[in-house]
């Protein structure tokens, strides 16, 4: 394999990565895409997951290759990533040819024009070096090449121009319900329809979504988009993919990155030389690798003079509420979410605590009812025991919710220094702590969780205080005007390196306050542009 | 190259009164050919011409996927001969056909026989399109001229290896098979059963995919008085035109007058047929398009036409058995989990079934009740005596847009093996085409 080479060489297949690799391949570059998992088609992750006993893993039918591990937890735990601070940032990912968003809800928000800005008008965190106007022709692009369903007749506060690819499929009851129960009780809520990229009809040759209502784990129908759309679609227009190519080490000559250093499968070694580098390995994997990377100019590695390689990580620390509600609801008929409340993303208060979206479950709650039931060990017959577990299923309504963590440089990922894994490549090690601005503001959700279940008449209300993990791995290559507090610049190029450049996640100076995937996807189309017009 | 290029520099006088001299006759050529016509420019005839021209999908072949309307450029893999594209036919005066005079239309339509006398490739299906009457004929001309947006792009060459691209021999050909007659309404049958005769020997061109085809490629029958008429034609682009003449066994004897009318409408009839590939944009650009009594009247003829009897023991739509194998499976680990190093450990036709098919086909394969996802029992495509359209069905897909709704199911080719491929296949014949009683 020695000797190959590409104009464009892509680490990473998820959905920037392929993204990016489509757009190049299809303005006739020539374009080499390095994935470290293999390829797995989706009727195996099906046929997983439907044999699986407990179907809230959503983790267990896609187990990581010994050469490239992800994390893993409950069943087959691999202690992958290594945890150091206050708090476990026990976060996912998948690695293999399409990336994470093979399992995720499918939510394509859009950022607001303030969640740019909170440093200028909040006095926190940092602003970006682009504006929402910047960014709003991408983002409308990047709706139609995942898909993306929305309501047109519902402000979400971030203004767009078109109209989206497709309107939403008819909520749920269970959605129509709490949203028209909770809107008449608190207007300023403002539940509303979730912008997804799912299919209302077909579209893109994927068929239209029939309700399997198991989008995490694993969309069975392709109605849902997945990152292997545009990996495809990518090879279609002549971009090669080399799966199983786990890089561990990118090559300088000056500032110039001229090669990147991959193991395969059976730990061979190889090298690829390119002309332009696109890192698109998600918040995790890319810093570690560029700190995995010294040379003899950037001692502290790659992209890394002003030492914010890996730093400033950021996710959406969640908590939840669960209870019964006065009236059957039947959560589990359609996609697993169509709503969310987005009263609490922006105001003054966010200069004090955290801006945050709070969002409906509509997963169906059956096996919890069951085991629920089944443990109280009740002595009933066969009938009472399936009313019991018909009600209460019927009845289950869950909250959850995204905080907005401010980017703080003692949040970090590095290469472990002593625990490596199967390869001998070293593993993540994460610093984590969620400050007070999370924690005051989960306060207040706690606070609202409590009027949401009086309003629903709900009973047994259960509160989910631990901060849970929501995967919106941002900030560890991150992004801002200045090479001394920053590491790539508002085109997403490394300050350090200028063929060098990140697609993902780990560029956002902010994490905003809703799902992350469509500003991944509108920066990297838009990267995509600048390398085009570039070349 | 370069000395050419100066030697056009040097000339540009000249170029610039060849150019004018070139429009000045392109103006001309419009507006003789404008003169000549106006009497065709008349809306109702160009009304009836654009019914007559969806009844006769001319859409079908002269507009290239993504295409502009009629602007032709859509490629033909011909067997034995190469690759054609279809020719542009919008009012366009240089790459179209906006300088044909109605007898120069005519004959190409009837005959095959373009402008410069030049034999057309019989991909344009003539033969039928000789039944198409006078009258018609002028309405069909008429709404080329005048209703029809003209474009100007001109379409590739064809691609046929030299021996193969004279044209002559097609003049022995046409001699030999073309039986180039209009339309002879039979006293004996009824005006319905007339009219549907006339648009299925003709316009539809049913037979140009549903008739077997002779030794040189020739249609072997052009109307119901011929051998073999409508009985099943050969497998062109993958897809295989079945049997449709009144047979219970091997054709549509079986199907009632309302399912085929409502097939032809829609492509659809739970636990009967689905149309895909050809069928599907035959129905979905000229079918589900036409008048409620042109359908009638196709169907009227096509359920009195001979019927023909094949090799096959049980009718198509009426074979196969809901799947079982689901209880075996579920538990059981996958294939490649079992043998992670093994690569030619692949899972079995059932598994493969219950990974890809079954979230919509459900894990029976029957399907829903309400047909959205079809049964693959009693299923003409999955139960045919040959595979070819499940094959296709499997590895491309299905898509079909009717009164403006999309119907689609995905292609699998990017999911399977060559070897995971037989074995679904395999796995679908062996559980859904199987003979009744079975």
């Amino acid at each position: 394999m020695a000797g190959m080479e590409a104009e464009f060489i892509i680490v990473g297949s998820g959905v920037a990565g392929a993204l990016v690799a489509n757009e190049l391949a299809s303005a006739g570059k020539s374009v080499l895409m390095l994935e470290a998992g293999p390829r797995v088609p989706r009727w195996q992750t099906v046929e997983r997951f439907r044999n699986q006993v407990d179907k809230t893993d959503f983790m267990a039918p896609y187990r990581s290759a010994p050469w490239a591990p992800h994390p893993e937890y409950g069943k087959f735990a691999n202690d992958y990533l290594v945890f150091k601070g206050s708090h476990k940032f026990n976060s996912q990912y998948i690695r293999a040819v399409g990336g994470t968003t093979w399992h995720w809800a499918a939510s394509c928000w859009r950022f607001l024009p303030n969640d740019f800005k909170i440093r200028s008008l909040y006095g926190v965190g940092r602003d970006w070096p682009i504006e929402y106007a910047d960014l709003a022709p991408w983002y409308q692009h990047a709706e139609q090449e995942l898909g993306v369903w929305g309501p047109d007749d519902e402000e979400l506060g971030s203004p767009r121009d078109r109209a989206y690819p497709m309107s939403p499929l008819p909520l749920s009851y269970n959605d129509a319900q709490v949203k028209q129960r909770m809107n008449a009780h608190n207007p300023d809520w403002r539940v509303v329809t979730e912008p997804v990229a799912r299919n209302s009809r077909p579209y893109d040759d994927r068929p239209t979504c029939c309700g399997n209502n198991n989008c995490m784990p694993i969309c069975p129908i392709g109605a849902m988009y997945n990152g292997i759309v545009h990996v495809d679609k990518a090879e279609a227009n002549g971009a090669r993919l080399i799966e199983n190519a786990v890089v561990n080490r990118i090559v300088s000559e000056g500032d110039r990155i001229v090669a990147v250093e991959y193991r395969d499968s059976l730990g061979e070694a190889h090298r690829i030389e390119g002309k332009t580098f696109i890192l698109a390995a998600n918040g995790i994997e890319t810093p570690k690798l560029m700190l995995m990377s010294p040379g003899r100019h950037h001692p502290a590695g790659v992209g890394n003079r002003s030492d914010m390689v890996g730093r400033n990580l950021m996710d959406h620390p969640g908590t939840g509420v669960g209870f019964y509600a006065d009236k059957p609801l039947w959560p589990g008929r359609g996609p697993q979410e169509m709503t969310s409340l987005i009263g609490f993303r922006d105001g003054p208060f966010r200069a004090e605590y955290a801006g945050k979206k709070l969002h409906l479950s509509n997963m169906s709650v059956v096996e919890r009812a069951t085991r629920e039931v089944l443990g109280q060990n009740l002595e009933h017959d066969i009938l009472t025991l399936n009313e019991r577990i018909r009600d209460r299923a019927a009845r289950y309504v869950e909250f959850n919710s995204f905080h907005e963590l401010l980017p703080q440089p003692q949040n970090r990922i590095r290469p472990s220094a002593t625990e490596k894994d199967a390869s001998g490549i070293p593993r993540p090690e994460i610093t984590y702590s969620i400050d007070d601005y999370v924690k005051k503001s989960a306060v207040h959700t706690r606070e609202n969780y409590a009027e949401i279940a009086r309003v629903m008449g709900g009973s047994e209300v259960t509160f989910s205080d631990e901060f849970a993990p929501n995967n919106h791995i941002t900030g560890t290559t991150i992004m801002g005007e200045s090479a001394e507090d920053s590491v790539v610049d508002k085109d997403c190029r490394t300050f350090d390196h200028p063929n060098l450049f990140i697609a993902g996640s780990s560029v956002m100076p902010t994490v905003g306050t809703a799902n992350v995937t469509l500003t991944i996807a509108a920066l990297a189309l838009r990267l995509a542009d600048r390398l085009i017009k570039e070349a | 190259m370069r000395l050419l290029r100066l030697s056009v520099m040097l000339s540009a006088p000249l170029l610039l009164w060849w150019v004018v001299s070139v429009l000045a006759q392109e103006v001309w050529d419009t507006a003789g050919a404008t003169e000549v016509n106006t009497e065709l420019n008349l809306p109702e005839l160009i009304d009836k011409g654009r019914y007559l021209a969806i009844a006769g999908d001319c859409e079908a072949c002269h507009t290239a996927p993504g295409g502009k309307l009629f602007a032709g450029g859509r490629a033909m893999e011909i067997p034995r001969l190469g690759t054609l594209y279809s020719s542009n036919i919008t009012p366009d005066i240089n790459v179209g056909i906006g300088g044909w005079s109605l007898r120069e239309f005519d004959r190409a339509l009837r005959r095959g026989i373009g402008k410069m006398g030049r034999n057309l490739y019989p991909a344009m299906p003539y033969e039928a399109y000789a039944k198409i009457t006078d009258e018609d004929m002028r309405a069909l001309y008429a709404y080329f001229l005048f209703g029809v947006q003209p474009v100007h792009d001109a379409v590739p060459a064809n691609r046929i290896p030299k021996p193969l691209s004279a044209r002559w021999p097609l003049k022995v050909w046409n001699w030999l098979f073309v039986d180039s007659e209009v339309y002879q309404p039979r006293p004996d049958q009824s005006d319905e059963w007339n009219r549907g005769a006339y648009l299925v020997q003709g316009l539809a061109h049913c037979g140009e995919c549903h008739t077997p085809r002779g030794i040189a490629f020739q249609e072997k029958a052009y109307d119901e008085t011929g051998r073999g008429f409508l009985s099943g034609g050969p497998v062109l682009d993958g897809w295989e035109a079945y049997n449709i003449t009144p047979d219970p066994v091997s054709g549509i004897g079986k199907w009632s007058r309302e399912q085929l009318t409502q097939y032809l409408e829609t492509g659809h009839v739970n636990r009967l047929a689905q149309a895909g590939g050809p069928m599907a944009e035959a129905i979905e650009n000229s079918l589900s398009k036409m008048r409620g009594s042109d359908i009638a009247a196709m169907v009227t003829y096509l359920r009195d036409i001979p019927p023909v009897a094949g090799e096959a023991r049980a009718p198509r739509h009426q074979r196969g058995q809901p799947a079982s194998e689901v209880i075996i499976k579920r538990g059981n680990p996958i294939a490649v989990d079992t043998h992670p190093a093994d690569a030619t450990k692949t899972s079995d036709g059932a598994r493969l079934y219950l990974g890809m098919c079954a979230s919509c086909h459900g894990v029976d394969g029957t399907g829903t009740p309400d047909g959205y996802y079809p049964s693959l029992v009693n299923n003409s495509t999955v139960g045919a005596e040959s595979d070819h359209n499940l094959r296709q069905a499997v590895l491309y897909g299905v898509r079909r847009t009717v009164d403006g709704h999309k119907k689609m199911m995905p292609g699998f080719a990017n999911q399977l093996s060559e070897q995971q491929y037989e074995k679904l296949v395999n796995y679908l014949r062996r559980t859904f085409a199987a003979p009744p009683g079975k």
